[in-house]
């Protein structure tokens, strides 16, 4: 195994002096550490940090708690103890299940939901051992996935000319459930957080950090689901994956890893609006969501269409 | 820390592994590690009872023990019981603090560092983690359990390894036993499911998949 290449280190006490420690510049944080070890393990990106902030010292970032009409999340809680809490599991069910999917149950015990929330894109171009593609994701000006392999890549088209794929298995989750994400500077509405960043997916800035993720409490026929396509059940990304949520005749619905941020299906939300949900309705609004839906040339990511269509499908029937 | 017991003994002999275990080998290197260690590199608070043999093939681990450079912080760990003091890198990962520097060879790595694998996994404050993606210095004042702790700690689920045949060329073995052990603490009579979807992060290219479902299911309480 290949051993990291040197850092000094901080073990931050508080949110000010991990943001402190970041303004300094050529820094990263970690806090589960699940990605990030990998990232400079293999030294995909072109710069390498000279200073790791360790956030996981910070105290009081680790919660779940049902607070003032919505549901509280510390940014530094751990995937499996969102996926096994009670409460997140029968009133913010989408969230619940979305949190048990990711990676492997090591993962789940190591990651955070903030973490998983900022994750980076897992195309294999930008992953690339010894940053072998300096694409457009990592400043440079190229996308290699418009001529190359493609086959896991945006069925919605580019953004800024990058055409991967935002990985997280929690972020349709929180889009659907219409939460709000609470950084050291403000308070970001989940649908307006993420974005092409170099390198990144947030709309953070480089001395920003997640603190809490919120969520308005459910009405009391609000129902939501989660569901994933994965080629390995136990341990991998999504494909493709949908989280739904409905209450007062309205859905709200969003996929991921079909674009390069979650995207919502605005137009299955219509389509669905108002009716009673049932195979045939949410089929209809399977088939709306991906009627924008786009085949990059060469077709090799064709198949992720009807997959795409069947989640949506499948989180609204979990819905029903 | 209890000592091996004699059923334990007849094993390892009747396997051929001589009185000497892996584990012995390891507790031995460490010992001599603190030796070696007095220019800082590593201190070994509580002594262990290294085994004659043990320290005598020490010698050619404790030329890997690097020492420690004005960078390194100190920590304090508690591996299966025992309690260290050691000086480690900042980019120092878990891993390999816990296998090169103590000498705890249960700790493997198979998918060379992507966290794709649960080989490494070890128990840390109760939680089965990737030790490859774990920084050393972010552990201090931590309980580790390692493979070797849980051969003391749950010699039933030992057995119920291997009874039920669960190992072919063993390598991912450690990591599976360790996930067991951690599921166990928490779920003493787990559901198939359930032993299916925790051991889920543990890679095995041999397929011996079915078998330890069998295994943790043996050594559970409820049979």
């Amino acid at each position: 195994m290949k051993t990291l290449n040197k850092f000094a280190h901080i073990n931050a006490k508080s949110v000010e002096e991990a943001v402190a420690a970041l303004q300094k510049g050529k820094s990263a944080i970690n806090a589960g550490g699940t990605d990030l070890l990998g990232t400079l393990r293999f030294e995909i990106l072109p710069a390498y940090p000279d200073v790791l902030i360790n956030l996981k010292t910070i105290q009081g970032l680790e919660y779940i708690k049902e607070e003032g009409g919505m549901l509280k999340i510390g940014a530094l809680t751990k995937l499996h103890d969102i996926a096994g809490n009670p409460m997140v599991k029968s009133r913010y069910t989408a969230l619940a299940q979305a949190a048990s999917s990711v990676g492997s149950p090591h993962i789940r015990e190591m990651g955070t939901l903030g973490g998983n929330l900022c994750q980076m894109t897992r195309c294999w171009y930008f992953r690339k051992e010894d940053n072998r593609f300096f694409c457009l994701r990592k400043g440079g000006k190229t996308c290699y996935a418009m001529s190359g392999e493609n086959r896991y890549h945006s069925i919605f088209g580019a953004v800024k000319a990058c055409l991967a794929v935002n990985p997280s298995d929690t972020a349709p989750a929180v889009v659907a459930l219409d939460g709000k994400i609470k950084t050291s500077k403000r308070l970001i509405e989940a649908e307006k957080f993420w974005d092409m960043a170099v390198p990144g997916s947030t709309v953070l800035a480089l001395d920003e950090i997640v603190i809490e993720i919120q969520i308005p409490s459910p009405a009391p026929d609000a129902k939501s689901g989660f569901v994933k396509f994965a080629l390995r059940k136990s341990i991998d990304f999504p494909i493709v994956n949908c989280a739904a949520a409905t209450g007062k005749g309205n859905a709200r619905i969003c996929l991921n890893a079909v674009y390069n941020k979650p995207y919502r299906a605005i137009k299955a939300e219509e389509a669905i609006r108002g009716k009673k949900i049932d195979a045939d309705s949410a089929d209809a609004a399977g088939a709306a969501a991906v009627a924008d839906a786009r085949v990059l040339p060469g077709e090799k990511n064709k198949w992720k269409i009807p997959i795409a269509k069947a989640m949506v499908k499948r989180a609204l029937l979990a819905c029903a | 820390m209890p000592d091996k017991t004699q059923k334990d003994k007849e094993e390892i002999s009747q396997e051929g592994l001589g009185p000497i275990s892996r584990r012995d080998f390891a507790i031995g290197s460490v010992a001599i590690l603190g030796v070696t260690g007095s220019d800082g590199a590593s201190k070994v608070l509580a002594q262990t009872p290294g085994k004659a043999a043990g320290q005598a093939l020490a010698d050619s681990r404790a030329i890997t023990a690097q020492p420690a450079s004005d960078s390194a912080r100190s920590i304090k760990l508690t591996v299966n019981g025992w309690k260290y003091e050691i000086k480690v890198e900042p980019e120092a990962v878990l891993r390999d603090v816990l296998r090169e520097q103590l000498g705890f060879l249960s700790v493997k790595d198979m998918c060379n560092g992507y966290g794709a694998c649960g080989s490494c996994t070890v128990i840390v404050n109760g939680r089965p983690v990737l030790s490859c993606m774990t920084l050393a210095c972010e552990c201090d004042g931590v309980t580790i359990e390692t493979a070797e702790g849980v051969a003391t700690a749950n010699p039933k689920l030992i057995d119920a390894y291997v009874l039920n045949h669960c190992m072919q060329c063993g390598y991912c073995t450690p990591g599976f036993v360790v996930t067991a052990k951690a599921l166990l603490d928490r779920n003493p009579m787990p559901k198939e499911t359930e032993i299916r979807e925790a051991l889920g992060g543990n890679i095995c290219r041999c397929g011996t998949y079915p078998q330890h479902i069998l295994a943790v299911q043996e050594a559970s309480s409820g049979k």
